[in-house]
């Protein structure tokens, strides 16, 4: 593929067909305001933040769906364009609930109409509050929609679309009622939804949020990078923890990781076991009475041992069989066979999913 | 088959392929994320063809779902490399230099021509035709399976077959193209990689290898058995005959998950010393002697190897409960009880390094270097290697590679007057395995409660079966309690079911004939009826309350 120059803010720029103006103004730490935009999606343009001056143009165009020709000439930053964006974001805002101070509330995950307007003069606009109507008998137990929140950025019906390929929402209604909707407007347990909440993540305003965390306060929450402990994909996944407990799990951003910033439902939202009040917590041995009964680690620990050890006195190493888990870590794998080779003698010694 | 047991390619390189050929695999469900890559390369523009004998989603979406018989995998393979040999669109170059004995392969295909393979198959002839030409022209033509493939008394000669398939049009060592089993478990791989397995060590060196075995034994200090082992399926057959004894069972619950659970219990009950370690109370449990309480994925530090290959970190997030351990610290203090001197490791990363030292494949793979690099893909033999995204670049790792030309052979059980049906069974999306895990969430409870069949139908209408109604289940093992799913995704003939459900256990049905070579056992094929369920106590019990359980 040839690639070619174009030039961003006086800067020339290399390019290659395909490339959109956005993509190569952010390679280059250009900022671009957006809120349509997910690189996991098709640019839509929908949302007018990226607007830009093109050289040749009369109109201001979207940085996000126009690509690159040899010699385009691009300004991200002009007083037609701040005079645009000024207005742009105070109609966003006439159309979206305001804190105390006037400015967008936060989500967890952040709201980047609240971040776009940060230190923005805006013009003083009467409320819009369009008539949005959402879906509050919605059963499911995980995706909350809040369609005072939502700007119709799409980016949730896009993923459903694109992403996750199943349609469970999609843009319903039209003019200032449009929201976002599903067959009927019934919950998403009787739609074609997978509960996958990919939906929530792509959304920049937290109109879409989870209900399993939705009183708790998640940006006091201690996150660590991990592997999901489901299928064999590999994802990485964030463990949020508050008081000692997992209460969300989120992808790491798109592009950095093998998952591509998505998950599926048994990975975000499958952690209750983790404190389940079933999990064993204390080492139990059988009795006398054909029961089991809580012990110390040490009498577990020696019980263990002996009575694998008086196994194979009695009938060899042959009557031993070490069965190991593909759940289990990699060095944990590696200590069964261990166990069973050198301290046991045994190459008895497989693992639940050897396909 | 080609030098290594893992995916030949990487999950990202999914979506810039040009062909998908996806068999035995419900990847939308078993595999989301991986799905996810394979619906952006079909945006993109990518074929794609499914082999499956239910129409499961992928096969809504493919430009040809070929709906085979359950069972019948070898005969339409075959017939592929037919058409691909008798239309000369073989790779007769990479033949030449990376193979050999395609005069063998070219002698059992012959016979399988695709008119017969439709009369065997149930596929048209000219779907498969049309198949063989697709996968041969397209460079980037990847091939995509799971248990579909494995599960079978012929689950390896399925393998051979593919390989075979591949071999045949030079799609190795191309990026986005390949052989490529998609694991089911988070570290299936790396289980296999770490050694729990009874014909190898750690890193595929053979028990047998006097070689391999010399370096084990000088760093482990013990003399080391060198007779292979045997796999699962031959200890369960040995617990259920009573040669084996004793059993150390980490992290499964083989009540639920292994075939013909009936025997098994029986074998388990006579066995004279069993311990269990796991985060759960699990079914296994009713015959331990000794129960140990283990930490969880959240609660330990160290490796899962994914289905790429790729080695990444498990971190902890949050302390187990109670006394709860994670599992390697009660497997040091186990070896030391029994007389072995386990090393005191500080911690996984030591463990890892240890594994590492003696393993060439993994030796440049080390926890510090994860933490700065990200995940690595074996091969990685120094600290130096970037690791390896896909395999076999420039030839085989094994150097030249065998065709192995497999006959079909029948599953092990046909249906037949008393038991018509096929049933098949296998993975939903919103549970996982023995469900321990995804029973004790809301969301898949509320999707999937209870067990279910799923039944096409015509088979529906000729037993006056109705949606939602609670049936029996029966095969010559045993018999089960499920809810009539009636679904178009279902072949005439054929009926499927969950795993999951530890209340209605479709293992107490299936059969532990196993694939000759693995011994793998054939989840995906045995006869079945369904029965109606006249005695209105049992269709009471739509198993939702204990479903809440």
């Amino acid at each position: 593929m040839t690639s070619f120059t174009i030039e961003i803010d006086g800067r020339p720029v290399q390019a290659r067909p395909g490339d959109t103006v956005l993509e190569l103004a952010r390679g280059q730490g250009i900022d671009i305001p957006t809120l349509c935009h997910d690189p996991r999606l098709e640019p839509a343009g929908c949302c007018r933040s990226c607007l830009v001056e093109i050289e040749g143009q009369r109109r201001l165009q979207p940085a996000c769906t126009w690509k690159a020709t040899p010699g385009l000439k691009v300004s991200t930053r002009s007083e037609r364009i701040e005079r645009h964006r000024r207005v742009l974001m105070s109609l966003y805002l006439a159309d979206h609930p305001v804190d105390a101070d006037g400015r967008p509330p936060e989500s967890p995950d952040g709201n980047a109409l609240r971040h776009l307007t940060e230190g923005m003069p805006l013009l003083d606009l009467d409320r819009i509050d369009s008539p949005r109507a959402g879906r509050p008998d919605d059963d499911n137990p995980y995706i909350r929609f809040d369609p005072a929140r939502c700007i119709l950025c799409a980016r949730c019906t896009r993923y459903c679309d694109e992403v996750e390929a199943v349609n469970a929402i999609a843009l319903t209604e039209r003019g200032g009622a449009t929201t976002i909707g599903t067959i009927g407007m019934t919950g998403l347990l009787h739609t074609s939804c997978e509960l996958c909440g990919g939906c929530i993540d792509t959304c920049p305003t937290g109109a879409l949020s989870e209900k399993k965390n939705a009183d708790l306060d998640l940006a006091a929450a201690e996150v660590t990078r991990t592997t999901c402990n489901f299928c064999g994909v590999g994802c990485q996944v964030d463990l949020h923890v508050l008081d000692g407990r997992v209460v969300r799990v989120t992808s790491p951003p798109p592009g950095t990781t093998v998952n591509d910033g998505n998950l599926c439902v048994k990975g975000r939202f499958a952690f209750d076991f983790i404190h389940s009040e079933d999990r064993l917590t204390e080492p139990l041995v059988r009795g006398e009475d054909g029961r089991l009964h809580p012990t110390t680690w040490q009498d577990a620990i020696e019980k263990t041992a002996a009575g694998l050890l008086g196994v194979k006195r009695r009938h060899g190493p042959g009557s031993l069989g070490f069965i190991s888990s593909s759940r289990c870590t990699g060095e944990e794998n590696y200590l069964v066979q261990k166990l069973a080779r050198a301290a046991f003698g045994t190459n008895d010694c497989h693992q639940c999913a050897a396909t | 088959m080609f030098g290594a047991g893992a995916m030949t390619n990487s999950i990202p390189e999914i979506r810039d392929t040009d062909m998908m050929f996806v068999i035995g695999s419900n990847t939308t469900e078993a595999h989301p994320i991986i799905a996810m890559e394979m619906k952006r390369a079909r945006r993109r523009g990518a074929k794609l063809v499914v082999a499956d004998p239910r129409r499961i989603w992928l096969a809504e979406q493919a430009d040809l779902h070929l709906q085979l018989r359950p069972g019948t995998d070898v005969w339409l393979i075959n017939a592929i490399m037919h058409v691909i040999l008798a239309e000369g669109l073989e790779d007769r170059e990479f033949i030449a230099r990376h193979t050999e004995g395609i005069d063998e392969l070219r002698a059992v295909v012959e016979r399988y021509t695709p008119e017969e393979a439709e009369r065997i198959t149930g596929v048209p002839a000219e779907d498969i035709r049309t198949t063989a030409r697709w996968y041969a022209t397209t460079r980037k033509a990847g091939i995509y399976y799971t248990l579909g493939i494995t599960e079978h008394t012929h689950g390896t000669d399925n393998v051979f077959s593919l390989a075979n398939l591949v071999l045949l049009t030079g799609h190795l060592g191309v990026p986005s193209a390949g052989l490529n089993p998609l694991r089911g478990q988070n570290n299936v791989q790396g289980a296999n990689d770490a050694g729990a397995s009874p014909i190898y060590y750690p890193g595929y060196q053979r028990v047998d290898d006097p070689e391999a075995r010399a370096r084990f034994e000088a760093e482990w200090g013990v003399p080391l058995d060198p007779t292979p082992g045997r796999t699962l399926p031959r200890m369960m057959e040995a617990v259920c005959d009573g040669d084996i004894k004793g059993l150390f069972i980490m992290g499964e619950d083989i009540v639920l998950s292994e075939p013909n659970v009936g025997k098994l219990e029986q074998g388990l009950n006579n066995a004279e010393f069993i311990v269990v370690q796991d985060i759960f109370m699990n079914e296994t449990c009713r015959f331990a002697d000794v129960v140990l309480p283990a930490a969880c994925f959240a609660e330990k530090d160290g490796v899962f190897t994914n289905s790429d290959r790729r080695v990444q970190r498990v971190r902890k997030a949050v302390d187990p409960p109670g006394q709860a351990r994670p599992d390697w610290e009660i497997l040091c203090d186990i070896a030391r009880a029994a007389g072995y001197p386990m090393p005191h490791y500080q911690g996984p990363a030591e463990i890892y390094a240890e594994m590492a030292r003696l393993s060439p494949k993994f030796a440049g793979i080390s926890h510090p270097r994860i933490e700065t690099e990200g995940g690595l893909q074996w091969p990685c033999p120094e600290p130096t290697h970037p690791g390896t995204r896909f395999l076999h670049e420039g030839g085989p790792i094994i150097g030249r590679s065998r065709f192995r030309p497999a006959e079909y052979r029948p599953s092990r059980e046909q249906p037949d007057a008393e038991y018509p049906l096929v049933l098949s069974t296998g993975r939903t999306l919103y549970h996982y395995n023995a469900a321990t895990q995804t029973r004790r969430e809301s969301g898949p409870v509320l999707k999937q409660p209870t067990n279910f069949v799923e039944v096409s139908p015509r088979d529906a209408r000729k037993l006056g079966l109705t949606d939602g109604e609670r049936v029996h289940v029966c095969s010559r093992r045993g018999t089960v309690h499920a809810t009539v799913m009636i679904s178009r995704r279902m072949r005439p003939g054929c009926i499927w079911m969950p795993l999951h459900f530890s209340e209605d256990r479709a293992n107490l049905l299936t059969t532990e004939a196993g694939d000759s070579v693995t011994g793998t056992a054939e989840y995906k094929v045995c006869a079945a009826r369904i029965e109606r369920i006249t005695d209105p106590a049992h269709t009471e019990d739509d198993g939702g309350a204990r479903a809440a359980r």
